[in-house]
């Protein structure tokens, strides 16, 4: 059943929530009257334990291992996906194929390469320490936090995923707003539940809601009392505690704005919310991402499925895979499956989850179109092309077009390292930037390998 | 683009090198002091201007301004002008060598110290004080030879600071406690993890507010059994008589429950502005939200509170002839309990401290000294200070296969150097040599006896089996329990005793002992360049440069040369700026293995044998290694200690010379200081650093003598207060 946001949106006209017309209101509002409104939405799945290039070839299309060195092929591969069958495991995006784009061979050598690129992976930036790569270091923004200043929501970016460990709850492993500014992923789909729609959440949920407005009410003023006693840096301190608590009191009201889209949409939680099994997590946050999407609780969603190099060794037990990834990456083999299999069989579960939020977005109307047709969904890992990565390639599957922005339904790739025509993670970044809005030209760090390129704009090659 | 971006680099460098002899003797002269502007500008009329006219105006004049730096509008009048933060700025990056820049004209030693004694002094006279210190990880830079030279006049200028707790603070005050969840993450970027002063950010206070409802709710747990109020945990009369509904909400019994729960979030009572303030909370609460949701919102608010989330540490009272204040007895309390136990202090030491107990030196150093002596008084800030200075715990973080190295276990290797830091600080003499020197060594020791019997009862099970059923037995192969430990110590078997001896020509202290040596190396080799950086930063106080952007410091893929082979590509001159404070002190250690195995030879790959090793059809059946000699020559250089400098054969040698420098001793006492004060010295904290080292020396080297020294000394009692503190109401 295809349930418009319009029609939700014209019934919370009459009720006693909308009186006061926010902005972002307004802009429902807009659009519900059918009139021309472009909302952009950008989702990162980020999986740990690189993509072997090789896994994301369609029938027919062979491609030659490229050697860990600059050089390579000179042409780019440009093939329509529409006669071709996709790879095994991005079978479950096949009802999708026209809004698929494959993208291979984009390099990102500033990267340290190694188990996880943590933060550098979707900041396309170095650490400028290399000891094999996996540095923490977090050099500047990554791409979803600056398309979180692009296209601001509610909550300008939204980080969930899973962790390794049960027990870890926030974690900051791929996602920051600027130097050293982490962005936080949430591993605890119930956590994560009572952020995003606590407000609306259980039969005391009015009262909460009101108490919670109360606290921080009375910690605005206190924390400001006590700021006004206060110079230099001691100020400071208090003044960013202050902001937070400010913040949090205006999402406060904007939530309240939208209340009745939380209640209707919001997910409903289920025993895989606090599962011990990570695939029910995994579910689950997908889940949440969809349903904060589809309420309009943000235009920014990263799920980091065990990405950084804390957790990259994840085991999929609930795939009945008793094996880890990083034995996996090590060419581990399990009950008959291959190493290449056992990839395989991950990532294919991971297209599931996607396909599912691809359908729940497709089944919101929006504008002449449905939320899917204004969302670009971008899967890679925090390991580039394989379990030791290097980055000398960087696989990554583009999901959506926005607003057929991009020509999709293909399968790009683009020349080895140092050829004429070479492109990296930074340009795709780029591109995505261009999608939002921005008129940026550059992302992230030079790679000075690449001194002699031109490094800068978006993958033409994408763009429709 | 490489020339620009060396400059800077380079520049850095130069500060790590040592002060050289004859500015140490210029150091101790004495700071000028004015009693007026006129003396003042005088002064820098006749000294500094003619300086700044021949270095600096050609960039910092009204015209060009590099860097926003107009030098002709810089007021020299510090008092009468806002002027003081960028002259103290100024002479940061004068002394630092920062300015001016490589490629012009470098300003005399004596010239650096004229511009910086000039706006030291007018600092003085117009009673402004900034901090100068760098906040993060560079803390070396302080030039060692002034912090420790009793001559050299320096402002003190430790600042009052606000803190927020540390992970381990609020994990063992609050995060205990079920449901509640640690909101905090060390920085990472500093020396120590408590030195930064993050500032907190929403998803942060976010969990905040949850951790906080969280244990308000568990504070106030019940369930109704029969019609009555039924408590499920510790539920205080105070808070029990709020939830009823049946009774009416009265003032006098918020005010009891909020005075409850001040003293056990505060350790005080509520002020009456805070009680009135929270009174009107929990009415306008109950009103809107019911009586036991407003109960717990309000309770919650207590542990928000910006006393209960940072530590302050502003000082008050009156400013002494030093233009110092000192911190409350109630912060020292604060301070010297967080300083050792992760905990709020004690009730007697809050008594102490309202009694006036701490208002003098020795009255805190005796507080602290009962501290540091009571056996049940848990301090495990101790242990994480040689956990943090040694980075030995960090091998629990380096990838390992622990399927292929079968004897390898990072947990325990960590137990085992923990335990002997333990031990040296049991017997607290000697501290700093014995760390660096001692051959004595814990092998598995919390396990090893048990694993043994267990060994030797599986072993005999084995063999009986095998006599009795050969044929089943033939191919068999013993499966000992726990992991073969001792073999990271070159040892035969677990050893009966703990501690043990181990060759003294193989092991000396903490560095040769695996724990530190698997922390500093990658998945399947040394990182003798991180080796080499801990020695050249926390044993010799030097400093190494950042890697420059622009270098891709990879080292030639190469498996047939041995790691000292492959590190000749730092030898280039751009390079070796950096690597000449590395590679010297680092490669000491080739005679160790990534997992901190003593070996005399190194395994490279043998291409000829290699190539050769092909089945019959020519496909490869493997790589085929070689032993090379490991060479683990080297020599301390650039110390700033004529008497430990020259070659070493290996880091034994090495380490047992520079355990015998009273100035690497000093450097240890750095480290301890920033570690204690959470932050990096300034030159003003020479006096302070000065005595705690000489305390530590006369005490025959007792770490308590130098913890207390420390946290009963000027710096940690005293705060330089900002010009602009707004007056307490």
């Amino acid at each position: 059943m295809s349930m418009g946001r319009r029609d939700v949106l014209k019934g919370m006209t009459l009720s006693a929530g909308s009186v006061l017309l926010s902005p972002i209101l307004g802009k429902l509002h807009a659009q519900a009257q059918g009139r021309p409104l472009a909302p952009k939405r950008f989702v990162f799945v980020v999986e740990s334990n690189g993509v072997p290039p090789q896994h994301l070839t369609p029938s027919g299309v062979t491609r030659q291992t490229r050697k860990q060195e600059a050089g390579g092929p000179t042409a780019l591969v440009d093939l329509p996906l529409a006669d071709r069958t996709l790879p095994m495991s991005l079978e479950p995006v096949a009802r999708w194929k026209d809004k698929v784009t494959i993208v291979q061979g984009l390099s990102g050598r500033v990267c340290g390469g190694g188990h996880s690129n943590n933060f550098q992976a979707l900041g396309a930036f170095g650490a400028g320490r290399s000891n094999g790569g996996e540095s923490m270091a977090i050099a500047g923004e990554t791409i979803d936090g600056a398309l979180a200043r692009a296209v601001p929501g509610i909550f300008p970016h939204i980080g969930l995923g899973i962790s390794k460990r049960f027990e870890n709850n926030v974690i900051y492993n791929i996602s920051a707003t600027g130097p050293n500014k982490a962005l936080p992923t949430i591993c605890r789909p119930d956590f994560a539940y009572s952020t995003l729609f606590g407000s609306v959440a259980g039969g005391q949920a009015r009262q909460e809601f009101q108490a919670r407005n109360n606290l921080l009410d009375f910690m605005r003023e206190d924390v400001r009392r006590a700021e006004t006693r206060l110079a230099g840096e001691e100020r400071e301190q208090l003044g960013a505690y202050l902001e937070t608590f400010e913040t949090l009191r205006n999402r406060q009201s904007r939530l309240n704005e939208i209340e009745h889209t939380l209640r209707e949409k919001g997910p409903v939680v289920s025993d895989k919310y606090s599962s011990q099994v990570e695939t029910d997590r995994l579910d689950a946050q997908f889940d949440l991402g969809a349903a904060a999407l589809v309420c309009g609780l943000t235009n920014v969603l990263t799920i980091s499925s065990a990405a950084g190099v804390r957790d990259f060794d994840i085991t999929f037990r609930g795939l009945g895979l008793n094996v880890d990834k990083h034995t996996i990456g090590h060419g581990g083999s399990f009950q008959n499956h291959t190493s290449s299999d056992l990839y395989n069989i991950i990532r294919r579960y991971h297209f599931t989850l996607i396909a599912g939020l691809m359908q729940k977005l497709e089944r919101v109307r929006e504008g002449n179109g449905t939320m899917l047709d204004n969302t670009i969904i971008v899967y890679l890992s925090d390991g580039a092309e394989g379990h030791h990565s290097r980055c000398w390639e960087w696989p990554m599957v583009v999901l959506g077009n926005i607003g057929n922005k991009l020509k999709t339904g293909r399968y790009l790739d683009y020349p080895g390292y140092g050829q004429r025509g070479h492109r990296t993670t930074a340009n795709m970044f780029v591109t995505l930037l261009n999608l939002a809005g921005s008129d940026r030209d550059s992302f992230g760090m030079q790679d000075t390998g690449l001194r002699d390129f031109d490094q800068h704009g978006p993958l033409s090659e994408l763009l429709a | 683009m490489k020339r620009t971006l060396v400059a800077p680099f380079a520049m850095a460098l130069l500060c790590g090198l040592s002060t050289p002899a004859s500015e140490a003797q210029e150091a101790k002269s004495v700071l000028p002091k004015y009693a007026s502007f006129a003396e003042s500008k005088h002064a820098f009329d006749k000294s500094v201007a003619p300086l700044f006219a021949k270095h600096c105006n050609g960039c910092h004049n009204a015209k060009i301004s590099e860097g926003e730096l107009d030098l002709s509008m810089l007021n020299p009048d510090m008092k009468e002008s806002t002027s003081a933060g960028r002259w103290a700025l100024l002479s940061k990056m004068i002394s630092q060598r920062e300015m001016p820049p490589e490629e012009k004209q470098s300003l005399a030693e004596a010239d650096v110290k004229t511009i910086a004694d000039w706006i030291s002094a007018e600092m003085k006279r117009s009673g402004k004080h900034f901090a100068t210190r760098e906040a993060y990880a560079n803390g070396n830079k302080v030039n060692h030879d002034k912090l420790f030279d009793p001559k050299f006049e320096a402002n003190f200028d430790s600042p009052t600071t606000l803190r927020r707790l540390s992970p381990e603070i609020y994990a063992a005050e609050m995060a205990k406690a079920p449901g509640v969840g640690q909101p905090f993450t060390p920085e990472g970027k500093t020396t120590f993890r408590d030195m930064g002063a993050p500032k907190l950010d929403e998803p942060t206070t976010a969990l905040l507010i949850r951790n906080a409802i969280q244990l308000a709710h568990n504070q106030t747990n019940f369930k109704i059994e029969n019609g009555k109020m039924k408590a499920i945990g510790n539920l205080p009369q105070e808070f029990a008589k709020l939830l009823d509904e049946n009774l009416p909400l009265e003032d006098a019994a918020i005010i009891a429950a909020v005075q409850k729960q001040f003293a056990s979030v505060l350790q005080r009572q509520a002020t009456k502005e805070e009680l009135s303030r929270f009174t009107a909370l929990f009415h306008k609460n109950a009103k809107d939200a019911g009586r036991v949701l407003g109960v717990r919102y309000s309770l919650a608010a207590i542990y928000l509170l910006p006393e209960s989330i940072y530590r302050w540490e502003l000082g008050s009272g009156p400013v002494d002839d030093q233009g110092r204040i000192r911190l409350t007895p109630r912060e020292i309390a604060f301070a010297i309990s967080y300083a050792l136990t992760d905990r709020r202090p004690e009730a007697w030491l809050l008594v102490d401290a309202d009694k006036g107990k701490l208002a003098t030196k020795e009255g805190v150093a005796e507080a602290v000294r009962k501290m540091l002596d009571d056996p049940k008084l848990k301090k495990p800030r101790i242990m994480r200070f040689f956990q943090e200075y040694f980075g030995y715990d960090k091998c629990r973080e380096v990838f390992q296969d622990v399927k292929v190295h079968k004897s390898h276990d990072p947990r325990i290797l960590v137990e085992d150097t923990d335990r002997l830091v333990e031990y040296i600080l049991e017997k607290d003499q000697n501290v700093f040599y014995e760390l660096l020197t001692t051959n004595k060594s814990f092998v598995a020791y919390k396990t090893a006896a048990d694993l043994k019997k267990k060994r030797a009862i599986e072993t005999a099970k084995f063999e009986e089996n095998k006599k009795k059923d050969p044929e089943k037995f033939k191919n068999k192969k013993l499966q000992l329990p726990g992991r073969s430990i001792y073999e990271a110590y070159n040892l035969p078997d677990f050893p009966d005793t703990q501690p043990i001896d181990l060759p003294a020509e193989e092991r000396a202290g903490i560095l040769t002992q695996p724990s530190w040596l698997a922390a500093n190396s990658k998945t399947d080799e040394n990182h003798a360049i991180f080796r080499g950086k801990w020695v050249r930063e926390r044993l010799l106080g030097g400093v190494v440069p950042d890697v420059p952007i622009t270098v891709d410091a990879q080292l030639p893929n190469a498996p047939h040369h041995t790691l000292r082979e492959r590190m000749k590509v730092t030898e280039q001159e751009y390079c070796w700026k950096c690597h000449i404070y590395m590679n010297p002190v680092g490669l000491t250690f080739e005679s160790y293995d990534f997992l901190g195995r003593y070996r005399k030879t190194e395994p490279v790959l043998d291409t000829e044998a290699t190539a050769k090793n092909v089945n019959k059809k020519g496909k490869s059946l493997g790589p085929i290694f070689k032993d090379l000699p490991a060479d683990a020559g080297g020599k301390i250089n650039e110390s700033g200690d004529p008497a430990i400098e020259g070659a070493v054969k290996n880091s034994v040698q090495m380490v047992r010379k520079i355990a015998k420098s009273g100035r690497a001793e000093q450097v240890f006492v750095r480290h301890a200081f920033r570690y204690w004060l959470c932050r990096n010295e300034s030159l003003g904290d020479g006096p302070s650093m000065q005595q705690a080292h000489q305390v530590y020396r006369a005490s025959g080297g007792s770490m308590k003598a130098l913890i207390a020294a420390l946290l009963s000394s000027d710096s940690f009692l005293y705060r330089a207060p900002s010009p602009e503190t707004p007056k307490a109401d």
